[in-house]
């Protein structure tokens, strides 16, 4: 298992760079410089020739992009993941600023998800076939395909417009206010403010991963022990429970491995909508304004989870089959 | 306050939308944009780069320069007071009362809208009127970048900056120049306009209770000017002052190198407190890397009249009332601020800052077109809010590439003009809501010409005739207009470039449609803000959409339309109005001036560079209990009082 490991990391390191190298190249080469838009959308104050070129060294853009690549990550081996460029922030400042956030909208959306459609999924299961599921999977593709942007601004009239039950946007009321609260009125503030992003975030993905565990259900349902435990007698409920889902953990972790990176990136639209200082909005605004550190470094972070993703879903393969070993 | 003469890239205004995508580029003349990704620094040596800006210069003593020049007195005035002065030359239009119950249906009919403007518009009577204790919730488009003044470029930063920064000088609704009162004692000219005698209030006095004095001013101006500090495009016309001098603690000299009419533009630069960063600039000439610097950030040191109180990232920035700002000792030294607290939300979406408005959320935006008579217009925005719009000399136009083989002849540039549909993009497409452009000056402007030429209509007919004039024709008989250049035959078939915002595709996709019935391929390529702004830059386009905000003074738009300049981004080249940009550098009389800016707006006009289209309008939504807002030709706060005049009623 741990010359697995290491084997996978090293590989996962290889990978980082590569990723990061063809992801630098094509930034750098992007048509727009972090000193375009300074230069061309402020008539009176226009750069002078000398500025530009003093700002360019300044930022490093005075160098081929290669050179740029190797100065970017002679800094990350020392854990230094740059400055951002427009803003007087480092990078971590800038990532570790938005991470709660990205986490409690996306890590709640995530825990909703699972909780919902892994019942919604054995029901479906159970009632295979009956008018009800058929009207659930017709309710959750429906679903599916309202987009969210759209449900978003339908629930902010609703919610927050006519009914006035929850805050528009932002994370918090008031941030001079906020200070003040107590723990418990700081999580309750927070909470109204995540309940329609946090829908919105959550309720697309709902079909989908309910028709994941129900496709895989059905499938291990044809399984013979599965008929052998029917034919014992056992309970149906103890069937689909503890027989049939046990076994469909196994492409289920696979999927938890690889939602880790989403974990982390955001969403540019709902957070743009909700006003939710995540890491979406982050990555959208350095690309836009071509602050390269802020993108590389969350390119790298993006990478590095989603490595760390499929490397903790290979190895819960063990933990939850015993049939899989890594010696 | 806002800093002078700033003429705003207002295409990058409509850039909120979502679902950005860019297109493939298939940009048919023109060098390669990727190449100028890497700048030109590698040609110039640290030497060339960080040779000092600022030449040593022997002032001479005050007694010395008092002796020989003779000094005329400039403006100082009060912004609150020139304002209601210029309103209580009329009368209000209708009630406080009544206008607050009006729906302003504009364009449909223009009474209500002016009504609303009339009644609302105006200063207090008695400061009873005034909530002093109310706290405003503004919203903003985006984050602010900075709070430090020197290194500003947003226009939330421009926000910030101006709510806790003091400056010198401002304009008002006519852009005229002058220093404000709540800051200068006097301000006085030399005769041969090289010099400025500025004498600061003794009462000015940074947040930590150090006073601001003149060798504030002139270590901002020499911080300005220092090569090393990276700084944005706040040095650009500051370095054109030759030198500042302090004498004493509140009287300084500024030396211009020549005498020009537009000296004025250029000495309303921020300022910056010495004590704090003579510190810590030697060990952080970025000033943003030190621990100093990064905590000047978070907590800056405030000389206007609010501090800004709390601040969370992407989310909002609050703002408080500096009490020591107009009370001094004990004693009120300068108008008192009408809101104790200003909070700024950020909100990028309008579709959800509508409903923050209609909420009572936030009490003020500026709004969309496309929401003014939809979302903006119905039982619930007229629950808590009200609207009103005015023209803001913000034009719109397609620049033609004058060096492309399609563009450069003038025949062709003019049959654009005639080929478009002008009034199915005034009347239909924006309702009535804009008004038509035909130069780069605003028929109301003093620069203006006095017989301005015609608005241009649709006329196919003269469009083809042009067109053939210039060789164009159809020689394929395929039902597309071609011409042989270089032995080769050649479609007239280009691209337009254009923002993602959805007013420039619509323009852009209108400029498509007219050209199909002539003959000619038009291809709409909608393109991120970036990009098209470095192609522009680069020259790489055959026709661009775009718009120009107003600056204080013509000579602003040299940037523009002189040759070689680097917004010139169709490279049109005229030695005549390249004269004229001269002589109005040369020229001191005003009227003389609006001569010379005339004739280039004619010459301009002629010549066709662009095909002006429109002025974009200022739409805002007021929450009912605010008042104050005038609409000068930059909108109702990016002059002076602009913002400072708003105020909330005290409830009866």
């Amino acid at each position: 298992m741990l010359s697995y490991l290491i084997r996978r990391i090293l590989i996962g390191l290889l990978t980082l760079l590569f990723i990061t190298f063809f992801v630098y190249g094509l930034i750098r080469n992007m048509p727009g410089t972090p000193l375009t838009l300074e230069e061309s959308t402020n008539l009176a104050r226009e750069l002078t020739e000398e500025d530009a070129n003093r700002l360019a060294k300044h930022y490093g853009l005075d160098k081929p992009w290669y050179e740029g690549y190797s100065v970017w990550l002679s800094r990350v081996v020392q854990f230094d993941l740059g400055r951002s460029i427009p803003k007087p922030y480092t990078v971590t400042e800038l990532i570790s600023e938005r991470l709660p956030a990205t986490l409690l909208l996306s890590g709640s959306s995530l825990f909703l998800t699972y909780l919902l459609s892994i019942p919604l999924g054995l029901f479906s299961t159970a009632t295979k076939d009956s008018y009800f599921e058929r009207g659930l999977g017709l309710f959750l593709y429906m679903l599916y395909s309202l987009p969210a942007f759209v449900a978003a601004l339908y629930l902010q009239i609703l919610f927050h417009q006519k009914l006035g039950w929850l805050p528009l946007a932002n994370m918090v009321t008031d941030i001079s206010e906020f200070k003040n609260l107590t723990l418990l009125e700081k999580t309750w503030d927070v909470t109204l403010h995540s309940i329609l992003p946090v829908f919105c975030f959550t309720y697309g993905s709902l079909a989908y991963y309910t028709r994941f565990v129900k496709s895989n259900m059905i499938e291990v349902e044809q399984q013979d022990y599965i008929r052998t435990a029917k034919a014992k007698g056992v309970h149906p409920f103890k069937i689909l429970v503890v027989h049939a889902f046990r076994n469909t953990l196994v492409p289920l972790v696979t999927l938890v491995g690889l939602t880790l990176p989403a974990l982390l990136s955001g969403a540019v639209i709902l957070e743009q909508i909700f006003a939710w200082p995540g890491m979406g909005s982050l990555f959208f605004e350095s690309i836009d304004q071509r602050d390269y550190d802020t993108t590389m470094g969350l390119v790298l972070m993006f990478s590095v989870m989603t490595l760390l993703g499929q490397l903790l879903a290979d190895v819960l393969y063990a933990v939850v089959d015993p049939r899989i070993t890594y010696d | 306050m806002y800093r002078f003469g700033s003429y705003l890239l207002v295409t990058s205004l409509c850039l909120t939308m979502l679902g950005c995508s860019s297109d493939d580029l298939n940009v048919t003349k023109g060098s390669d944009a990727n190449s100028n990704t890497t700048t030109t620094a590698t040609s110039l040596t640290d030497e060339d780069l960080y040779k000092p800006i600022l030449l040593p210069f022997d002032a001479p003593p005050l007694a010395e320069l008092d002796a020989k020049v003779t000094w005329v007195d400039q403006p100082v005035w009060n912004p609150y007071e020139i304002l209601k002065d210029k309103l209580d030359e009329t009368e209000p239009l209708t009630e406080v009362k009544t206008a607050l119950s009006l729906r302003n249906d504009y364009p449909i009919s223009k009474v209500n809208n002016e009504k609303i403007k009339s009644a609302l518009g105006r200063g207090p009577i008695s400061n009873k009127q005034v909530d002093y204790e109310a706290t405003l919730t503004r919203r903003v488009g985006g984050d602010a970048k900075t709070t430090n003044p020197i290194m500003v470029s947003s226009t939330t930063d421009f926000d910030v900056s101006s709510l806790i920064n003091m400056e010198l000088f401002g304009f008002d609704w006519n852009m005229t120049p002058f220093a404000n009162s709540e800051y200068v004692k006097s301000w006085q000219t030399s005769e041969s306009l090289l010099y400025e005698k500025i004498t600061l209030r003794n009462d000015i006095y940074w947040e930590d209770g150090t006073q601001v004095t003149a060798h504030d001013v002139v270590f901002s101006f020499q911080t300005i000017l220092n090569p090393e500090i990276p700084i944005p495009a706040t040095r650009t016309g500051t370095d054109l002052i030759r030198w500042i001098e302090a004498y004493d603690d509140f009287t300084i000299i500024i030396f211009h190198p020549e005498a020009s009419p537009v000296n004025i533009w250029n000495i309303n630069f921020p300022v910056i407190a010495k004590h704090i960063y003579e510190k810590t600039i030697p060990d952080d000439k970025s000033l943003k890397s030190s621990d100093a610097h990064r905590e000047l950030e978070k907590n800056p040191l405030e000389s206007g009249p609010y501090r800004l109180i709390d601040r969370s990232f992407d989310q909002e920035l609050v703002f408080e009332r500096r009490e020591e700002y107009y009370m001094v000792n004990g004693k009120q030294v300068r108008d008192k601020p009408y809101f104790k607290k200003i909070r700024l939300r950020i909100m990028k979406d309008p579709n959800t800052a509508i409903i923050a408005l209609k909420s009572g959320e936030i009490e003020e935006m500026e709004i969309t077109a496309e929401h003014w008579n939809t979302q903006a217009n119905d039982d619930d925005f007229y629950k808590l809010n009200t609207k009103a719009t005015a023209t803001e000399w913000v034009s719109f136009h397609f620049c033609w590439n004058c060096k492309s083989k399609f563009f450069q002849d003038l025949k062709v540039r003019q049959a654009m003009g005639f080929a478009f549909d002008h009034e199915e993009l005034l009347d239909k497409m924006f309702k009535g809501l804009y008004a038509p452009s035909n130069g780069p000056f605003h028929p109301k402007a003093w620069m203006a010409p006095k017989n301005p030429p015609p608005f241009l209509k649709q006329d196919l007919d003269k469009a083809e005739d042009l067109l053939d004039e210039a060789g164009w024709g159809d020689s394929n008989f395929d039902g597309v207009r071609d011409k042989m250049i270089n032995g080769k035959r050649v479609d007239f078939e280009f691209n337009v470039l254009c923002s993602q915002s959805p007013t420039s595709k619509r323009v852009s996709t209108l400029l498509k449609e007219s050209l199909d019935q002539i003959g000619i391929i038009c291809h709409v390529k909608t393109l991120e803000f970036t990009v098209l702004q470095q192609y522009n830059l680069d020259g790489n386009f055959d026709a661009t959409f775009g718009g120009w905000g107003t600056g204080t003074d013509p000579y602003l738009t040299e940037n523009i339309f002189g040759t070689g300049k680097k917004r010139n981004y169709g490279k049109y080249s005229s030695a005549k109005v390249d004269q004229l940009y001269k002589q109005g550098l040369a020229e001191f009389d005003k009227e003389k001036r609006a001569a010379i800016y005339g004739d280039i707006h004619q010459t301009l006009y002629a010549d066709q560079p662009y095909t002006w289209l429109f002025y974009r309008n200022s739409f805002y939504g007021f929450n009912k209990r605010l008042r104050g807002y005038y609409f000068s030709p930059r909108g109702p706060y990016n002059y002076n009082p602009g913002f400072y005049s708003v105020w909330a009623a005290a409830s009866e």
